[in-house]
């Protein structure tokens, strides 16, 4: 079953676009990592698919619906972790997460439930009453993720998830998404980390200019690029420097 | 030369179009009209006193202990910034040329307030002294004389001792400047003259001590940046700042207040809106400043129409204020993705001003209690705030 079908979309913050007639689809239960170089579109791609920009050109269904034929479910449909974490500095922890919960209509008991199971899993109980200028960066981002597992939505976008996180956090993190897989849940994760990427995810969409250069498992991209046995930074490389020699030619 | 002259130009446009960019909202804005409707009834108060103003009353003393009080508190402006200590240390010996003019732009700007406040004091000085007005005039020379010598000292000492113990520098000046001023309003400009040349000998005192001295840039760029975000403070009462990041506060003491947000996904955007307003300063002193001047003002005056004019204005600014605030949308939040109504965000904003605005009312009520007519102020500060939440722009 697809969860996300991007479509020909073409967008950007100005007339100019950054991603041009971009298509691809997430299946129930995958985890699928959207890699490029800085500015390659990622977090643009990440922008039109929470609704922060509308596309010029294409379509983006989330569970079925576009945004604007039925705003409450497209938003119902995902979580989303920035890049970087923002937070409200005037709620503490534990506000952040009711304030989600209600948003997102689960019932005080549930909230209970996954909040308790949450805050033992990150290392954050005791930080409850805490306001944000006392957390630091790994903090603010673990305060993100608790709040995007909080809502169990069919849908996770990842932005970056493991800057700033230690290694227990990444490895919580880690855990935590396996577990939602396992659940159904898909996920999007965009990330410089090709090493982390290539041993996680499902599937690889590689992003270079605004267009999807190559997507598929890494047997698939290996056999695209007739590169056996190489890497996702092997296959990165070949594609950028292929990249360079066409525009030489 | 030429280049020094070519860097502080730079900056002053830079600093002109920085303050300008805020004045225009700052002139514009409500409270500036309320500042008006307070500038004009102080002014009436004062012209009725001075007709039955004491000829015994100290106003040389007064006037002297103000305005000399004004004088030592002469911060010198350099425009230094941060990243000099780096780029402008190889200038170091043409710097002289760049101070100069900076204390030039100190002296003018700084002028008006001294100034402003000694011809007010004028019609009190004609009424119960014996000066005559060319000796009223006199004073007035005499106090741009000490404003340009209390410039140059503050400077100097602030060069020469890196801003260290800068009190007892200006408790000297304003000790000096008190006593000048009175001597010359009392005796003779002549012997005030003599205060001069204490301040002539303490300015080439402290001249010769900066001399070979490196220029203190960390003790100036402070300065600077201290006296920018007085300003965007300032500003900030008038208008959005945007590079201003609000302090936040607990302010345990209102938790109660949220117990009244039952826990269900209509009251997201209440849940949200309510400990906004009461944790960020910049919103709850807003209100609190606005209600305490309204609160002030209906306690003392008792011309009913002025205070019904000046409820109405203090209502009005402290909804349509706190309305653009809380409903900004200039950054990215959280919420702006959760599935709510769109609207929601806008409706808590209404409902919790509906709240403040009676606050308001009540306390400006219980504050007006011994005045006429003080039962028409409640009505007035809540069919003003209504008017205002349902008229201004979404």
């Amino acid at each position: 079953m697809t969860i996300l079908q991007v479509s020909n979309v073409t967008g950007g913050y100005t007339r100019k676009p950054v991603i041009k007639n971009l298509s691809f689809t997430i299946e129930k239960g995958e985890l699928v990592g959207l890699i490029g170089l800085n500015g390659a579109g990622k977090s643009t791609t990440i922008k039109h698919i929470i609704g922060t920009l509308l596309p010029q050109d294409g379509e983006i269904r989330l569970n079925g619906v576009t945004l604007k034929e039925n705003m409450d479910n497209y938003r119902k449909s995902f979580s989303y972790i920035p890049e970087t974490p923002i937070l409200y500095d005037e709620l503490t922890l534990k506000e952040h997460l009711e304030l989600t919960a209600m948003a997102y209509g689960l019932d005080e008991k549930t909230l209970k439930e996954r909040s308790d199971f949450l805050l033992k899993e990150f290392r954050m109980e005791k930080r409850l009453n805490w306001f944000p200028s006392h957390f630091s960066k790994g903090m603010r981002q673990k305060v993100m993720i608790m709040c995007a597992f909080l809502i169990n939505p069919p849908l996770y976008i990842i932005d970056e998830p493991f800057v700033g996180l230690d290694p227990l956090g990444i490895q919580s993190l880690l855990e935590q998404m396996d577990a939602k897989k396992q659940e159904g849940a898909s996920i999007l994760m965009s990330t410089h980390i090709l090493s982390t990427a290539e041993k996680y995810c499902d599937r690889i969409i590689l992003l270079h200019e605004g267009r999807v250069r190559a997507q598929g498992t890494m047997d698939d991209l290996r056999a695209a690029f007739n590169m056996p046995n190489a890497s996702l930074d092997d296959l990165y490389i070949a594609m950028t420097k292929e990249q360079d020699n066409e525009q030489h030619a | 030369m030429n280049n020094m002259h070519n860097i502080w130009k730079e900056r002053f446009l830079h600093y002109v179009n920085e303050v300008q960019k805020y004045m225009r909202f700052i002139v514009t804005g409500h409270i500036a009209i309320v500042f008006v409707f307070v500038a004009g009834a102080a002014g009436y108060q004062y012209s009725e006193w001075l007709k039955v103003a004491p000829a015994s009353f100290p106003a040389e003393w007064l006037v002297a202990a103000v305005v000399g009080i004004l004088l030592a508190f002469s911060r010198p402006t350099t425009l230094i910034r941060e990243p000099d200590q780096v780029y402008l240390l190889p200038l170091e010996t043409q710097m002289p040329a760049y101070f100069k003019k900076a204390v030039k732009w100190t002296f003018w700007s700084q002028l008006i307030i001294p100034a402003v406040v000694y011809i007010v004091a004028i019609p009190l000085l004609n009424t119960v002294t014996e000066l005559s007005s060319q000796q009223v005039w006199l004073g007035l020379a005499f106090i741009i004389i000490l404003k340009y010598l209390n410039v140059v000292i503050e400077f100097n000492y602030r060069f020469a001792n890196r801003g260290q113990a800068i009190a007892i520098d200006r408790l000297a000046r304003g000790v000096l400047s008190i006593l000048a001023i009175e001597t010359a309003l009392t005796s003779s400009i002549y012997v005030a003259a003599i205060y001069l040349v204490l301040f002539f000998a303490y300015k080439m005192s402290l001249q010769k001590r900066t001399a070979g001295q490196p220029v203190p840039y960390e003790h100036f760029v402070r300065l600077e940046q201290n006296r920018m975000l007085r300003f965007y403070r300032f500003a900030n009462y008038f208008t959005d700042v945007p590079h201003l990041r609000g302090t936040i506060r607990h302010r345990a003491w209102l938790d109660s207040v949220y117990k009244w947000i039952p826990f269900a996904r209509k009251n997201t955007q209440l849940y949200l809106v309510f400990r906004t307003f009461i944790r960020t300063d910049d919103h709850f002193y807003l209100w609190v400043r606005l209600t305490a001047i309204a609160a002030i003002i209906t306690a003392f005056v008792d011309i009913a129409i002025v205070a019904w004019i000046v409820v109405a204005a203090l209502a009005f600014a402290t909804t349509l204020q706190l309305k653009v605030a809380l409903l900004s949308n200039s950054e990215f939040r959280m919420d702006m993705l959760f599935p709510i109504a769109p609207t929601q965000r806008s409706q808590a904003v209404e409902k919790l001003l509906r709240i403040t605005s009676v606050v308001q009312a009540i306390i400006v009520t219980l504050c007006a209690m011994m005045q006429p007519y003080f039962y028409v102020i409640p009505v007035i500060v809540i069919i003003v705030s209504e008017l205002t939440l349902r008229l201004s722009k979404k």
